[in-house]
This record gives structure tokens, sequence and C-alpha cells, in this order.
């Protein structure tokens, strides 16, 4: 029974992810500020960090992440947008490697410096090694040469691309876990139903915005 | 030392580390009218003018410019096949294609790279130069 809500919890954080990456995503991609950074630092991050502390359960974010990856590489389904799906599912795997260093007691989190701290570290951490991977991983997969000059030469812009992510996830870890400290435990009988609803609800709107499109 | 001073002194020195390489990106970043192909300037209406303009079907819809096919052929590249290309941008960003991915290709007037049915990673933004090697 544990598992089956560990696996509810998968497909509801990771559709809500992938949502907000293909719905929202798209909408801050056109007004021409750094999206990447942004799904980073705030949506990735939140839901990262919520659902971490929420199941207390190493391995579920690597699943949010293949889940939330497979929204955005279905979506358009007759194109291809293997980088930011890779991408989404590297943060998941690196997520889970830099926060299995991180133990999550009350000691940890207990000043609004350390929760900032953390976040800091976890966002940009997460933004530069998801963009590397990506630029390596998309050449390979796509059937084209991977050049390691390319990514050298641009290792200065990755490096300095994550600042926005990192000030941001600086703020999003602080308000992951004072949401936390409300009351959001419902009953079994709620909880699969809403859980599987708002995960339907989500991939029918990422279905529905590409046929409108 | 305690995870209590790790974390927050890890935190700062990724924060000079970003802004250090922000501040290093903006300085270098090579702003220019012109565009180089082989060690040959060239305006982007000059592009215009010497190679066939040509619409291309995108994951991102259609986007037309001037046909590398057409343009490398034109301006003297010899054995387009045997070669390599890299395109650069004005923030650095470059790609290295093989003329298979290379003839398939548009430069648009606003000097952005786009190839058919590629994932974005291969288009290049403001280019400033192709190396043929």
């Amino acid at each position: 029974m544990k598992n089956l809500k560990l696996i509810a919890g998968v497909i509801l954080f990771g559709s809500l992810w992938g949502f907000s990456e293909v719905i929202i995503g798209s909408g801050i991609n056109e007004t021409g500020i750094p999206t990447g950074a942004i799904m980073t630092g705030f949506f990735a991050l939140f839901f990262l960090v919520f659902s971490r502390i929420s199941f207390k359960k190493p391995g579920m974010q690597l699943g949010m992440g293949l889940v939330a990856g497979s929204l955005k590489l279905f979506n358009p389904f007759v194109g291809c947008h293997l980088c930011s799906a890779i991408a989404i599912m590297a943060e998941g795997a690196i997520f889970e490697l830099i926060w299995y260093k991180f133990a999550l007691d009350d000691y940890n989190l207990s000043s609004i410096k350390m929760k900032s701290s953390i976040g800091i570290i976890t966002a940009y951490l997460t933004y530069i090694s998801g963009y590397i991977i990506t630029q390596v991983l998309t050449p390979i997969v796509s059937g084209a040469n991977f050049y390691i000059e390319n990514l050298i030469v641009f290792i200065p812009n990755i490096l300095g691309g994550g600042l926005i992510a990192a000030v941001i996830g600086g703020i999003t870890v602080p308000i992951a876990l004072l949401i936390y400290k409300f009351d959001f435990s419902i009953k079994d009988t709620l909880y699969y139903p809403t859980s599987i609803g708002i995960s339907i609800l989500c991939w029918i709107l990422v279905i529905g915005n590409w046929l409108i499109a | 030392m305690g995870k209590e001073k790790i974390i927050p002194i890890l935190a700062f020195v990724i924060l000079i580390i970003a802004g250090t390489s922000q501040a290093y990106v903006f300085i270098t970043q090579n702003e220019k009218e012109t565009l180089t192909i082989n060690n040959e300037e060239y305006t982007i209406d000059q592009l215009f003018i010497i190679g066939e303009t040509k619409t291309i079907q995108t994951i991102e819809g259609e986007k037309s410019g001037v046909s590398f096919e057409d343009l490398m052929n034109k301006i003297g590249i010899e054995c387009t096949d045997c070669h390599t290309y890299t395109i650069i941008g004005s923030d650095g960003y470059q790609q290295t294609v093989e003329w298979e991915l290379m003839k398939t290709g548009v430069i648009s007037d606003d000097k952005t790279v786009y190839f058919p049915d590629t994932a974005k990673k291969f288009w290049v933004k403001d280019i400033i130069e192709i190396e043929v090697k």
C-alpha cells in the first residue's frame, strides 16, 4: 500500500512538474526572459523539495523526472523536444545525488540561512549539470556527433547562466519548507482519486494545449 | 567544521563563481555587424544576395533563410562534404555539424541558423562566424 502511495505521488508531482514546464515554461519563453533558470530554480526545485520532505523517499525524484520529461518529450506529439526532456530527466537524477548528502533532519534546516543555502546549492548544481548532460546526450541520442570543444568554450556561459537559478533557488526552498509546515494530509480514500485526477488533468491540459495551438 | 558552516560557505562560493562567470561572458561577448565564413567577411544582406532562400519545417514551425547547400557552393567551398562546419554565436555558443546536416539548414535575416527536424540545441542565434574545417 505504501509503494502504491509512492507511485501515485511520483505520477502526481511528475505530472505537475511536466505541466509547468510545458504550459508555464512555454509562456515564459515567449517573453524572452531566461526560462531554463526560472523553471529549474522555482518550479522544478519546489516540486522536488516538497515531494522529498513530504514522502522522505530517496529515488522518488528520479521517477518524477522521468514522468515530467516524458510529458515534455511527447509535447507536441509530432515534434522533438529532446533537449528539454533530457534536461528534466537529468535534473531529477542530479537532485537525487545532491540530496543524498543532505540529511533532512531539523538540525540541517533549522535556520533561514541553511534553507536558502541548500536552495542555492541545489538549484545551481541541478541547473548546470542538467545543461551539461543535455549538451552531451542530445547529439548522441539524435544520432549526431558530439564535439567536446563546443561544450568547453561554452562552460563560462553555463556557469554564469546558473546564477539566476541559484538566486531563485535560495528563495524557493524556504517557501517549500514553509508550505510543508501546513498539514496537507488527506485520507487514502481521497488521496488516490485526487492524485490520479490532478495527474490526468495535467496530461489533458498539455494535450489540449497542443491541439489548440 | 560542521555542516551548518560548510553549506552557507559553499552557497556563497557558488554565487561568486556564477557572478564572475556572468561578468566574464558579458565582457567577452563578441558583437559585430558582419559574419565570417571560411575567413571571409559578409554582411547578412550580402548572403541573401549570394544564396538562394528556402523555407524549412522545424520543430517550431516554418523558418526561412539562405540555404547553406547553395551558399557554401557559391562562396567557393570545395568538396563541401569533406569538411565539418563550426557555427559560432556572439554569446560563444557553437555547434559543429557534418555536411549532411549543414546542407539542410538555413540562416535567417536575424542571423539565426536553423535545421529541420533537429533538437533546438543545434540552432545557433546571432552567428558571427562559420569555421570550415
